[in-house]
């Protein structure tokens, strides 16, 4: 029976195009019963192939394909052609029974050896591990390559030398039909029988079919970073496929040139190898062993008696020594764990979080890890169980197999040091990270394809950005079904190969990552068990994913970084740092405080953990959470299975009182009490079944895991319909199981849910009583799906001032400032910013006398809040701005910011040359966006030309001239006199801004007598448009004032409804709103349907628009493809105080815009066409009646979205397109956002423009936006 | 000394191996396979539902009593088989 020895899947890495599992099912199908699998670098597949090998009843052999260079001391051999001396020599190694551990270490090795990423190994090396391995040296060896080369000599003394080096030694033969390679696999063959090695027959498998050999070809392609070309490919590769038997004994017969006895005795031989290396699959997969073999981490001393005691001084700590029904469950609990032998286990997770705590970080636990009294009580968590009703079976159940996952949020920016800490603690040997196969999805597959068949760069980035984040098999299903790909060009037929190629690509792993939080803990034994290479940021990196790990037996914990436990971290410090107020969020911060939830109520959530998004902001203020345990609902109903069971609607209806909760039997009333009669947790579904049939919690855990599989859903059933105690009756049985079987697998764990909660009421409560500290640590930490402008607005409706850039101000993140009552110009300077925004928007403006009396009454702007926002938005306001960061400018490096902020205070923009030394462009930048306008007086905005007074422009042709003279060399008398200079003027001023601030402008007060001389006033001020322009550009931030102001005219004129006016607006009415898009998403819906939901902002708030498939036809290209949009939309109420738009049309704004300077506005209201309310009821107007009927057929033909819906047992539907990130579509603003007014006429190319990242436009934008403008344009 | 010639025969299989074939009007029998090999085409510039291979020969046949060596190509592609070379 033949076995293939030499066999690449597709963990070797833009190499092979087979699954392990295909492989293996290919091998059985040819009823082969031994199958190896040799990756190519390492052993990513191992693991996965043994798992196929045991469920397929195949003995597994697992080895590893290396590049080989040359020994130490040995030169490689010079002579021969090119060509064959050019090509990489690689020899394969096969684990012999037993050998596991030393293939591990080898492959270890092996990328030790090499730069990261270009493993490579020796002959010494393998020497070094060869105890437990089988070396076979192939065509690709350096044996190989010599007899290829007819250099038979030189392969006799590198064969010599190879057999010294390595006990157990063969000589690999291939055969794929090349030309010449049969005979040269005959002269291999007579070599090996020469030197008395033996034989052996792959077929150095990369493929499952023949027809594959394309794939790989552009795999190859894509490695080599080449164009696809016969130079490139390798000719022979169709054959490259896994044989049948009986195809290798012709190869067989084939390189032993028809002599049969030969070739049976290669095949004998090429077994015998297979049955030294061949082991049975439970030797790795530990967990599959009976009984299971977990590696743990070495404990000083006896850990259950550790464990113990640490518990019960958890007991005394937490308050909870005298609670008889904590110690009930304590025991419970460590009964469990006891048996399953896991003490150690808990006593090494509590000792790394006690470690990261101590660093300082900040440190939660999330997931079902937060339902176990133990976990509480020796602090890796701070959720206490007994609380919230929480189970510990969910964790961690009798019945269950290997380790409990427990899971720790850190801040996102501490977390690598984190992992530093744990590695320094346990060492190298003991550690490794976790990581993740990047598979190719329809973007890269689409780039690399794109790459080898020779399109243009920019071209292939176009298109391959056109496309949502699909699956690459679902590419050219996607140009049919997504409206705004149908129209968009790109279902051309010279695509048709790229696309066909792409699709092919499906799901290959292309790179390894370090996986996001995954680190394992083992012991000294660990680099035995898995090899072992470093990652990008020179880790160490085990070579299995987080499943693999798991099969292997090996203790994970999840260390994820949340960059919301960053934001809250950076809160505390500011509000440490400017108010000198320690606050402790987890002993100090009452978990019921009104004014926080009142906050919620009203959907002022945008910043706040887990219940900022659209949606959320709907359910919240529907729900209208008052203590923890709504918060606990409402972030659980948040899912795609409470949504899609429709729990939703019958929990808020029982909760506000207009139902009686139901509940199926009065015994599950305690069970479904806390929700009203829904089933919203998976701990609610443990308890109905343990309760109707006594089968207790951990074998309801099991029976919970189940219900998600469809295959054993029908198990279940049966198992239900006779475990079922024979006092619940059947209707009550049947609607118990009708409410389990819809639940599945949706619904959320409440452990989980409960330990999200807590950082979601954190931060509403640092949002509600430090709005400007939380929201620095929001902008500086991003935690959240919106941009940064959004956040800035929330600030200004917070009450919270925005500071523009300043030398002198700003730092390294945003700062919290409190601006002392003593800075007249600073406050004027707020002012002013805000005063532009008083046209249609109800700012309050206290004049600078009555900031004089108070001195919390210096933050000049406040939001006049409209309707029933006014008590809620009103309680935020406080004296506090938030000043921009240098780190915000676009382009500028961190070594930058670094001397920007240490060289603090500036004297002039010519100190700030000499000392700082910025770049040209990043200077330039910082001057547009007003970073010295405080320092030397300038107010731009207002008249133009100002003679004798110093503008931006003025600045930005000095800082050529400063670059000028800097290369020309008359610095260094200059930077003397600037040192005394600047000494003298900080000792003089003492503050930073006051320097600036007294006198006149004398800012040209640097020395220019060795520079060019610039006039003050020579150049024109920028106009706000062109401040608020370079602020977009540079920052990504309208700080001076809103977008959306530019527009205002417009707006007025076609009726916008403001978002601060909506909820005055009766529902079911038909308005026009706009604003600038800040979120487009495409959840999973109950419907089936790919539904958008978008929001704009407008700067008087947030927009929800929801757009349904019906109207995607016309709508979704400019979704898609708009910055700024006009919609058209039903107005919907949501709640008490929310309100939601059903858009019916939308429109791109900058070209509503463009069309009413150049055509006036009868042209843009014939593009909008009459809404609905004003044509009562006779359609869309405009079109004739003929036109709306050949669309109406033709957006039946081919209306909304295409694609099949995935159903589930419960009725829910899931589009194929829903819940997957969107094109990126614009991302930045346009270019030019607004036409300059008439009056203005500065020269518009002056400002020197740094050059925009790429990606300002899009393929889908353009095809887009192009494809919208012709069908608007032709209504 | 070969010759290239680079004219279509027509060529007759047995066992997916060339017997016999007539190039020039005259019909040759195989007496024996001395090589066989496979080369992948350009794939990428040609149509989807071909293999895109070229199968090679090298035989041993005679049209009479001289035996002489004659390398055949058989394009999936084309459908058609060619004679390459010539040692005769």
């Amino acid at each position: 029976m033949f076995t293939h020895l030499h066999v690449a899947s597709a963990y070797s890495l833009r190499y092979g195009t087979a699954f392990p599992g295909e492989l293996v099912a290919r091998a059985a199908g040819h009823e082969m019963d031994i199958l190896a699998l040799t990756d190519r670098d390492g052993m990513y597949g191992a693991v996965k192939h043994i798992q196929a090998c045991a469920d397929a009843g195949v003995r597994p052999v697992v080895g590893a394909d290396f590049a080989l260079s040359a020994t130490e001391g040995e030169h490689a051999p010079s002579r021969g052609p090119a060509g064959e001396e050019s090509a990489e020599q690689r020899i394969t190694v096969l684990a012999r029974n037993g050998g596991w551990r030393h293939l591990c270490r080898l492959t270890t090795d092996a990328h030790q050896a090499g730069r990261r990423g270009e493993p490579h190994v020796t002959r010494e090396l393998v020497a070094r591990h060869a105890e437990g391995l089988v070396v076979m040296l192939g065509p690709r060896s350096d044996v190989g390559r010599a007899v290829a080369a007819r250099r038979d000599q030189h392969a006799r003394v590198l064969l010599a030398a190879w057999r010294r080096a390595v006990p157990d030694l063969v000589v690999e033969v291939v055969d794929h039909y090349g030309h010449h390679e049969s005979a040269t696999a005959a002269r291999m063959l007579a070599l090996a029988k020469a030197m008395h090695v033996p034989a052996v027959l792959t077929n150095a498998v990369r493929h499952l079919d023949p027809g594959d050999y394309r794939v790989g070809d552009v795999l190859d392609a894509a490695r080599k970073l080449v164009p696809l070309h016969p130079r490139h490919v390798e000719h022979s590769a169709s054959h490259a496929y896994l044989k049948s038997g009986k195809e290798m004994v012709q190869a067989a017969a084939r390189v032993c040139g028809g002599d049969s006895g030969r070739a049976a005795r290669l095949l004998a031989e090429t077994r015998r190898v297979a049955e030294r290396c061949a082991f049975d699959p439970r030797d790795v997969l530990a967990l599959r062993a009976e009984p299971e073999r977990l590696h743990l981490p070495e404990v000083d001393g006896d850990a259950v008696a550790l464990l113990r005691r640490r518990c019960e001084d958890g007991l005394a700590h937490r308050g909870l020594e005298r609670s008889g029904q904590a110690r009930e469950r304590l025991a419970d609990e460590l009964r469990v764990i006891e048996r399953k032998r896991l003490s150690g286990y808990f006593v090494a997770v509590s000792g790394i979080t006690d470690l990261i705590r101590g660093m300082g970080v900040r440190c939660a636990i999330r997931g079902s890890g937060a339902g176990s009294l133990v976990n509480y009580l020796i602090r890796i968590g701070e959720v206490d169980p007994l609380d919230h009703g929480l189970l510990m079976e969910r964790f961690l159940s009798e019945g269950r197999k290997g380790l409990p996952d427990i899971d720790i949020d850190v801040e996102s920016a501490r977390r690598l040091d984190c992992y530093q800490a744990i590695l320094d603690r346990y060492g190298e040997s003991r550690v490794a990270c976790v990581s993740m196969m990047e598979t190719y999805r329809a973007r890269s597959a689409i780039r690399d394809v794109g790459a080898a068949m020779g399109l243009p760069p920019h071209e292939t980035d176009l298109i391959a950005k056109a496309f949502p984040h699909i699956r690459a098999r679902q590419i050219r299903a996607a140009l049919s079904d997504l409206p705004e790909l149908r129209g968009s060009g790109l279902d051309d037929r010279s695509l048709d190969t790229v696309f066909r190629l792409a699709e092919r690509l499906d799901g290959l792993p292309r790179h390894i990552a370090l996986h996001p939080c995954g680190v394992l803990v083992g012991n000294s034994g660990l680099r035995d068990l898995t090899p072992v290479e470093r990652s990008m940021l020179d880790f160490p990196m085990s070579q299995f994913d987080k499943d693999d790990v798991e099969e292997a037996g090996l203790l994970k914990l999840d260390v994820l970084g949340v960059r919301m436990q960053s934001a809250l971290a950076y809160a505390l410090d500011e509000i440490k740092r400017v108010d000198d107020q320690d606050i402790d969020l987890e002993q100090d911060v009452p978990r019921d405080d009104p004014a926080t939830y009142d906050m919620i109520c009203t959907g002022h959530t945008i910043g706040c953990f887990q219940i900022e998004s659209p949606g959320q902001r709907e359910l919240v203020a529907k729900l209208e959470p008052r203590t923890m345990h709504d918060l606990i609902v409402d972030i659980s109903l948040f899912r795609p299975g409470p949504v899609n069971s429709d729990m939703v609607t019958p929990y808020l209806e029982a909760r506000h009182g207009w139902r009686e909760p139901s509940y199926p039997h009065p015994r599950l009333r305690p069970a479904l009490r806390e929700t009203n009669g829904v089933v919203v947790f998976h701990e609610q579904v443990l308890r109905v079944v343990d309760v109707m049939t006594g089968c207790g919690l951990s074998e309801a855990e099991r029976v919970r895991r189940a219900l998600g599989d469809p295959a054993s859903r029908e198990r279940v059933r049966g198992w239900w319909e006779a475990a079922v105690l024979p006092e619940f009756d059947r209707e009550t049985t049947d609607r118990a199981w009708q409410v389990l079987d819809a639940f599945g697998s949706f619904g959320f764990c409440k452990a989980h849910a409960a330990a999200f909660a807590l950082p979601t009421y954190q931060s509403a409560w640092l949002k509600r009583h430090h709005p400007a500290a939380f929201l620095a640590g929001v902008l500086t930490h991003d935690p959240g799906m919106y941009p940064g402008r959004v956040i800035l607005d929330e600030a200004r409706k917070c009450g919270v001032a925005v500071l523009p850039l300043d030398v002198n101000g700003s730092g390294r993140h945003w700062l919290v400032e409190r601006p002392p009552p003593a800075e007249p110009r600073e406050a004027t300077k707020v002012r002013e910013s805000m005063e532009t925004r008083e046209a249609g928007n109800p700012l309050e403006i206290r004049g600078p006398q009555e900031a004089a009396e108070t001195p919390e009454a210096l933050e000049v702007v406040k939001p006049l809040a409209t309707g029933d926002d006014r008590d809620v938005v009103e309680g935020f306001s406080e004296g506090y701005g938030l000043r921009v960061p240098f780190s915000a400018v676009k382009g500028i490096s961190e070594a930058e910011v670094e001397r920007m902020v240490a060289g603090q205070p500036y004297t002039s923009l010519a100190d700030f040359w000499e000392r700082a030394r910025p770049s040209r462009p990043v200077a330039e930048r910082i001057v547009q966006v007003g970073g010295f306008d405080a320092l030397h007086g300038l107010h731009p905005g207002g008249l133009r030309w100002r003679p004798g007074e110093l503008t931006r422009r003025d600045l930005i042709a000095q800082v050529g001239a400063l670059e000028r003279a800097s290369a020309t060399g008359v610095t260094s008398s200059r930077r003397r006199a600037r040192r005394t200079g600047a000494r003298g003027a900080a000792g003089a001023t003492g503050t930073s801004t006051g320097a600036g601030a007294g006198g006149p402008p004398q800012a040209v007060q640097i020395p220019m007598s060795f520079t060019e001389h610039v006039e003050p006033g020579e150049l024109p001020e920028m106009t706000e448009a062109e401040a608020v322009e370079a602020e977009l550009e540079i920052l990504g931030l309208d700080v001076s004032r809103h977008v959306i102001g530019f527009y205002d005219d417009l707006l007025d004129a076609i009726g916008v409804v403001r978002s601060d006016e909506l909820l005055a607006v009766r529902g079911g009415a038909e308005i026009l709103v706009a604003g600038v898009k800040v979120a487009t998403q495409t959840p999973a819906v109950r419907s089936g349907q790919r539904v958008i939901f978008t929001t704009l902002d407008d700067s008087t708030g947030p927009i929800d628009l929801t757009f349904f498939e019906s109207v995607q036809e016309r709508c979704a290209a400019t979704v898609f493809g708009s910055w700024m949009m006009v919609a058209r939309g039903v107005v919907r109420r949501v709640g008490a105080r929310a309100v939601s738009l059903r858009a019916v049309d939308c429109w791109n704004l900058a070209e509503l815009d463009h069309l009413w300077r150049t055509e006036g506005l009868e042209a843009v209201r014939a593009v909008l066409g009459p809404g609905r309310g004003d044509q009562a009821g006779t359609g869309r107007g405009r079109r004739s009646r003929a036109a709306g009927a050949r669309k109406a057929r033709a957006e039946g033909d081919r209306a909304g979205v295409g694609g099949r819906p995935t159903e589930y047992g419960n009725g829910y539907r899931l589009s194929p397109y829903a819940d997957i990130g969107p094109a990126p579509g614009v991302t930045t603003p346009p270019r030019k956002l607004w036409h300059a007014s008439p009056g203005s006429s500065g020269p518009i190319g002056f400002i020197p423009r740094p050059d925009r990242c790429a990606g300002e436009g899009s393929a889908g934008r353009a095809a887009a936006s192009e494809s919208g403008r012709s069908r608007k344009g032709g209504r | 000394m070969s010759r290239i010639y680079g004219d279509p025969i027509e060529v007759w299989t047995r066992d997916g191996e060339p017997a016999r074939f007539v190039w020039r009007d005259r019909l040759y029998v195989v007496h024996r396979v001395l090589d066989h090999w496979v080369t992948s085409r350009e794939w990428w510039k040609i149509s989807e539902n071909d293999p895109g291979e070229r199968r090679f020969w090298r035989v041993e046949a005679s049209p009479g009593p001289a035996t002489g060596t004659y390398e055949l190509r058989f394009d999936t592609a084309a459908a058609g088989w060619l004679m390459l070379r010539a040692w005769d």
